[in-house]
């Protein structure tokens, strides 16, 4: 682990914000857990005080000695409190890129590979806590969720993983940052505007050939040049009824142009859901669409690689 | 509700527990009440809506607060603050909302648990009270763990408990201790402590026959005085209206002289029990007394220490002292009788020549009267209303040793030879494992004291000439018997009751030595301790604290926070051993590679080491991955890395 | 018991000059019972590694070479209608062979594919509600050309998992090329090659890898990759149960093979690549590349 210089050291922020974020594994020492008395612990000092004050009036020693195995107790918890979250490696997961409004979930692996039992461990990320308990080596993953307004990479910002364990006297807590973020698609328009007509001059000028599926038989089509010889349907020809090919189910020349510029909406924002809309609804309907946006043009395609990118360059569009 | 049902169910039998010794201390209103509040919580655990709502527990508050006020006690002083915190624990009990309300709860119950040790500092009480705090800190752990295993959360609180445990004992020797201001003292109501009174009439010490209550202990510095000469000396009774015997009105602390005292003292320390009187029991004739202890002019020690604290005391004494002279004062007070004596009486004095012979002989003449004539030693002579002295003497002939005593001192004045009763202790059981001497009530004994020419005062026991065969069996004195006021041999005493007296005498100087070290550790017995040890300031009683915390705290911490990945395989940890000699010569394994490429790349740069590192490498994969390990192979490894060294 | 597989080893060395390691992990595959996937550019030794294990070990050895119109049929066989008896008979396919080399598989549709898969998995071929079982010993040889190759259906990640181990080829270097420029023509060697290791035999060592004994440390290392797999972003998916499966059934061959009688770290670490390489996505396509964060990163005691 590198080391800090004095300045970052005795900055202030170490303590909320946590170090510079990473990518690296993080493990838990000295250098990232911070320990305070909650206000139980404050509780438990005034307790202290009273017993020690009974103690003095009545000159009795048993009542010093409790107070004063309290406060050892009270001292000794600072130990175990630090111990429990010693020694943890924390390392940040790939994330899921969401749509504007969703959840985001981050995903944070905490790896235990020492022999104790981590109880009750806390990670938090803004309003989210999750709690888990991590048995002797072994480890856990998490999954923080955060919401979402704006499309973009957004960041995790600091997660916090604390602990009260055992007395519930001291909170250990350690601040992390790490290069933890998501893509934010933008949120996909509620409208049901049909797709955009497709201009023929554009779909002459998708190069690669629709792909025709083969699996259930459609219907007859005059024959085309450059349909498969296996499709023709030699009985009609044989019949004297011209040359036709067969048609299969998947087989669709269907192809649409999802374009920026064409389509609806006031500002960047409108238009930008409303061709997530599309993107979405194309490609659950199997169609192959084409993509533009400025400084981007993608050609008519369709499947998951295809779908990513053209949900990644909405979620980046014009974004810094 | 969030609260887990496990925590609550621990959490309730734990303040269960706490308030249970209460039983003893409190009036009956205030544990019912508890209890009652308790049980309720404890059925509303599985019956949630049996709860008391608002209003309902706004009846309970009001109740809590009647029987308090009730009790007129206030909110001061040990006994009202122990029922005010047992009454806020239950009425707290009932509305448990979160987990802050536990918290509040566990808190009040170590309020409580520490009020236990106002009314008894017993070394059992001090176990229970440890009992119980682990279960409220497991409570706390059950908590914060969101551990269903309660008995995992009870092991860890004790491994706390434990761990906090050397801390507490450093804090407890050397944190400063101050006595507080007076007005910090709370007027507190006492109960009546049975033990020897300022008066005496027939029947006052045989009450105490039967009493195993201690009264106090004595440690001597050396050597220890035979059981005959163990007289523990209390208030000495001279007026007397012919039944019952009263200290005298003079003024007892004007001035006296001074005894001579010869021989070889008796050096002791005497550790009082907390009593209602300020007296303390000194053997004759204890010399050289400093405050708090005063010795009036009956030669009886007072203090001026509060006497219901259990205090130490040390005393000399000197077994042989020569009182000289008599004042008049002193001398009237000692012939003192209620009237003139009886013609039975005077015939009696007459006929043993008490009026023609020297005291001495009159005293031994009296004595043998005691012994040949038909006199009884019983814890339960016949009631004897009118004139005890004369029934005693002629008619019943049976009596404790109050009746011989008072019977000695009449026939002694009526001879005019100054005499007084003595009251106080007699004999001691000695504890032979701490060498100490255990006083009982038991063992509360009169005698009386002649002042004879030349001699000064000098005791006699009217008692001791009893003859033994006289001594009626039946009765609880072979105590006094083993003590030699009578003298016979005692066959009570069995190999079966052997060891159980042994065990009582063990836990006797365990008892003493908690009274000592523990309960009566005050800042007397610290600083005198510490100055044992060298530290005297209190400066320098911080310092040795702190340090003493603090190296305490360093080893705890390598313990708690020690590596803890550690394989614990015995062959890892050798060949981790292997890869450390290995460094020196810049090779270093990575964490990613095997023992097998680790060895080629070894080997390579050390060529003349490859038979060995070869070996090792085989031996580690033979026993960390084989199919059977046996352990030659591993002690033929252990060496065999012991052994691999580089050769110069 | 090991002479015959290292004079198996020295034979095939012969035939196909300069890799070494490949055909080494190509009978581990064979030793573990799995399946091999070789992904590599045409004219690299595909089909000659293939027809020369057949040949070593007496195996019926059967090409298929996958194209676009390939039918499940072609590959598992059909029913026939025969005119004769007026009923129909079950002609098997290609797969009906101990060593069956499934060239170019990514040519085919994904319909072709998965006839093959399903019954490579299940060792058996289940034709009009009647079930026919594959011979044994099975083994099937699976080509693949780099994906990004115009017209092909690369396979699924979920049917690569039914492939034991993936390996490439890659060109061979300078002198073994010059060998095998100057030497006869492979096919002729091919085809004198004697059998080096019956199929009993192969049995036989089949059934002693499963004896190979696997210690706790080195399952507790298994483990640690498997989660090291699932936890590190340079993965998009961790390694399946049944990856780690495979994973120290090939290490157990690899010992095996090794004259070993227990697993060591190292075995893992020789197959991991063969192993883990096509069951893991990450931006390297190199199987040596992608798994090199494990082999660094997961310490081994």
């Amino acid at each position: 682990m590198s080391t800090l210089t004095l300045k970052e050291r005795f900055s202030l922020s170490r303590f909320s914000i946590g170090e510079k974020a990473t990518d690296k594994p993080v493990t838990l020492n000295q250098r990232r857990i911070f320990i305070l008395p909650t206000d139980r612990g404050l509780g438990f000092a005034i307790l202290i005080a009273l017993l020690l004050l009974i103690a003095f009036v009545y000159n009795n020693n048993l009542a010093y000695l409790l107070a004063f195995l309290l406060a050892s107790i009270f001292f000794i918890t600072i130990l175990h409190s630090y111990r429990s979250l010693s020694g943890l490696v924390l390392r940040s997961g790939q994330s899921k890129p969401v749509f504007s409004g969703q959840a985001a979930g981050f995903n944070i692996h905490i790896d235990n590979s020492t022999n104790k039992e981590r109880l009750q461990l806390k990670i938090s990320l803004l309003q989210t806590t999750e709690t888990i308990s991590l048995s002797a080596h072994n480890q856990a993953q998490v999954v923080l969720h955060s919401a979402t307004d704006n499309r973009g990479w957004q960041k995790a910002g600091t997660l916090t993983i604390s602990s009260t364990y055992p007395l519930g006297l001291f909170r250990a807590w350690s601040p992390l940052r790490f290069n933890l973020n998501v893509l934010v698609y933008p949120k996909p328009a509620n409208t049901e505007l049909p797709f955009p007509e497709t201009p023929a001059s554009q779909s002459e000028q998708g190069t690669a050939p629709a792909h025709k599926g083969n699996d259930d038989f459609f219907g007859l089509q005059s024959y085309q040049p450059g349909d498969a010889i296996k499709h023709i349907h030699w009985k009609s020809y044989a019949k004297g009824l011209g040359v036709f090919s067969k048609q299969y189910d998947g087989e669709s020349s269907d192809q649409i142009w999802l374009n920026y510029i064409q389509t609806p909406g006031h500002g960047i924002e409108e238009r930008l859901s409303q061709l997530c809309r599309w993107l979405i609804d194309a490609e659950q309907a199997g169609i192959s669409y084409g993509f533009s946006i400025p400084g981007l043009k993608l050609e008519p395609a369709n499947g998951q690689h295809h779908y990513q990118k053209c949900l990644e360059a909405l979620a980046l569009f014009e974004t810094s | 509700m969030s609260i887990n049902k496990n925590i609550l169910l621990f959490l309730l039998a734990a303040i269960g527990l706490i308030a249970l010794p209460h039983i003893e201390n409190l009036p009956s209103s205030v544990t019912g009440y508890f209890y009652l509040l308790l049980s309720w919580r404890l059925v509303g655990v599985w019956k949630p809506q049996w709860l008391p709502t608002k209003l309902m527990l706004l009846l309970l508050t009001v109740i809590g607060i009647a029987i308090l006020y009730s009790l007129h006690e206030g909110i001061f002083g040990r006994d009202a603050g122990t029922r005010l915190f047992v009454t806020a624990l239950g009425l707290k009990l009932l509305e448990i909302k979160s987990e802050r309300d536990l918290y509040l709860i566990i808190f009040l119950a170590f309020i409580v648990a520490t009020s236990l040790f106002l009314y008894q500092q017993s070394i059992f009480m001090a176990a229970y009270i440890l009992v119980v705090c682990c279960v409220l800190l497991g409570t706390l752990v059950c908590i914060n763990s969101s551990h269903s295993k309660t008995w995992h959360s009870l092991k860890t609180a004790g491994v706390i408990i434990a761990q906090a445990l050397p801390m507490t004992i450093v804090i407890f020797i050397l944190f400063p201790r101050v006595e507080a201001p007076k007005w910090m003292y709370f007027n507190d109501k006492h109960q009546a402590k049975t033990g020897l009174g300022d008066n005496m009439e027939p029947g006052t010490i045989s009450d105490l026959a039967m009493s195993d209550e201690l009264v106090f202990r004595v440690q001597f510095t050396g050597t220890i005085p035979p059981p005959a000469q163990r007289y523990w000396r209390g208030p000495v009774l001279t007026q007397t209206d012919g039944k019952r015997w009263t200290q005298n009105r003079i003024d007892l602390s004007q001035p006296i002289d001074q005894p001579k005292l010869t021989g070889n003292p008796y050096q002791y320390i005497l550790l009082m029990e907390p009593q209602d009187k300020n007296w303390v029991f000194a053997l004759a004739l204890p010399a050289d007394v400093s405050s708090p202890l005063r010795r009036n002019s009956h030669y009886q020690l007072v203090t001026s220490a509060n006497p219901d604290k259990r205090t130490e005391y040390r005393i000399t004494s000197y077994p042989t002292y020569n009182t000289g002279t008599i004042t008049k004062d002193e001398y009237q007070e000692a012939t003192q009788l209620p009237g003139p004596a009886s013609a039975n009486v005077t015939q009696l004095v007459q006929r043993l020549h008490g009026f023609d012979s020297p005291p001495d002989k009159f005293i031994s003449q009296l004595l043998n009267h005691f012994k040949t004539e038909d006199f009884y030693y019983t814890l339960t002579p016949p009631l004897m209303q009118e004139n005890p002295i004369e029934q005693f003497l002629f008619e019943s002939h049976r009596g404790f040793c109050e009746h011989y005593a008072t019977a000695f001192v009449y026939l002694m004045r009526v001879a005019h030879i100054p005499a007084r009763i003595v009251t106080g202790y007699q004999g001691g059981e000695l504890n032979q494992v701490g060498n100490f001497l255990d006083i009982k009530q038991a063992y509360a004994h009169a005698w009386a004291e002649v002042w004879l020419e030349n001699r000064g005062w000098v005791r006699i026991d009217p008692t001791a000439a009893i003859a033994p065969e006289r001594i009626e069996q039946n009765i609880n004195i072979d105590q006094q018997v083993a003590n030699g006021i009578i003298s016979f041999t005692p066959n009570s005493a069995s190999a079966a009751v052997d060891w159980l007296k042994n065990a009582r005498q063990l836990w006797g100087n365990v008892d003493y030595q908690w009274q000592r070290w523990v309960i009566n550790y005050d800042n007397k017995n610290q600083s005198k301790f510490l100055s044992s040890l060298g530290i005297s300031d209190l400066k320098t009683m911080i310092y040795w604290m702190a340090g003493i915390i603090g190296l305490i705290t360093a080893v705890l911490s390598w313990v708690l926070l020690r590596n803890p990945g550690q394989p614990t395989d015995p062959a890892v940890l050798a060949y981790q051993r292997f890869c450390k000699k290995l460094v020196v010569k810049g090779l270093i394994k990575r964490p990613g590679e095997g023992a097998k490429d680790f060895s080629k790349r070894a080997k390579k740069s050390l060529p003349e080491q490859a038979a060995s590192i070869d070996l090792i490498t085989q031996l580690f994969i033979k026993l960390h991955y084989g199919k059977q390990q046996n352990n030659n192979d591993l002690q033929r490894f252990e060496s065999l890395v012991a052994r691999f060294n580089f050769k110069h | 018991m090991h002479n015959d597989l290292e004079q198996l080893l020295q034979t095939a060395n012969q035939i196909i000059l300069g890799k070494p390691r490949q055909i080494r992990l190509a009978v581990c595959c064979l030793l573990a019972r799995g399946h091999l996937l070789i992904e590599d550019i045409p004219g690299v030794g595909k089909t000659t590694l293939s027809h020369t294990l057949a040949k070593l070990l007496g195996l019926n050895y059967q090409r298929i070479q996958f194209t676009s119109d390939i039918l499940p049929a072609d590959i598992i066989g059909a029913s026939v209608f025969n005119a004769q008896t007026h009923s129909f008979s079950f002609h098997p396919g290609a797969i009906f062979n101990q060593m069956v080399l499934a060239d170019e598989i990514n040519r085919a549709t994904p319909k072709a594919q998965s006839a093959l898969l399903e019954a490579m998995e299940e060792h058996q071929v289940t034709v009009e509600g009647k079930t026919y079982p594959l011979p044994a010993p099975f083994f099937v040889i699976a080509t693949q050309n780099p994906t990004h190759q115009i017209g092909t259906f690369p396979l699924p990640e979920s049917q690569l998992d039914r492939f034991l181990m993936r390996i490439e080829l890659g060109y061979p270097d300078l002198r073994a090329e010059k060998a095998l420029l100057s030497g006869q023509r492979r096919h002729d060697l091919i085809d004198s090659l004697p059998v080096k290791l019956a199929p009993e035999r192969l049995h036989q060592l089949q059934k002693a890898v499963t004896r190979v004994h696997a210690s706790d440390a080195l399952l507790d290392y298994c483990l640690a990759i498997i989660n090291y797999t699932r936890s590190s972003p340079d993965y998009h998916c961790g390694l399946s149960p049944r990856a780690g499966l495979a994973l120290l059934t090939a290490a157990k061959a690899w010992a095996f093979m090794n004259q070993r009688d227990a697993v060591i770290p190292e075995d893992i670490q020789a197959v991991l690549a063969a192993v883990a390489g096509h069951r893991l996505r990450s931006g390297n396509t190199n199987s040596e590349a992608i798994v090199q964060p494990i082999l660094t990163n997961v310490a081994v005691l």
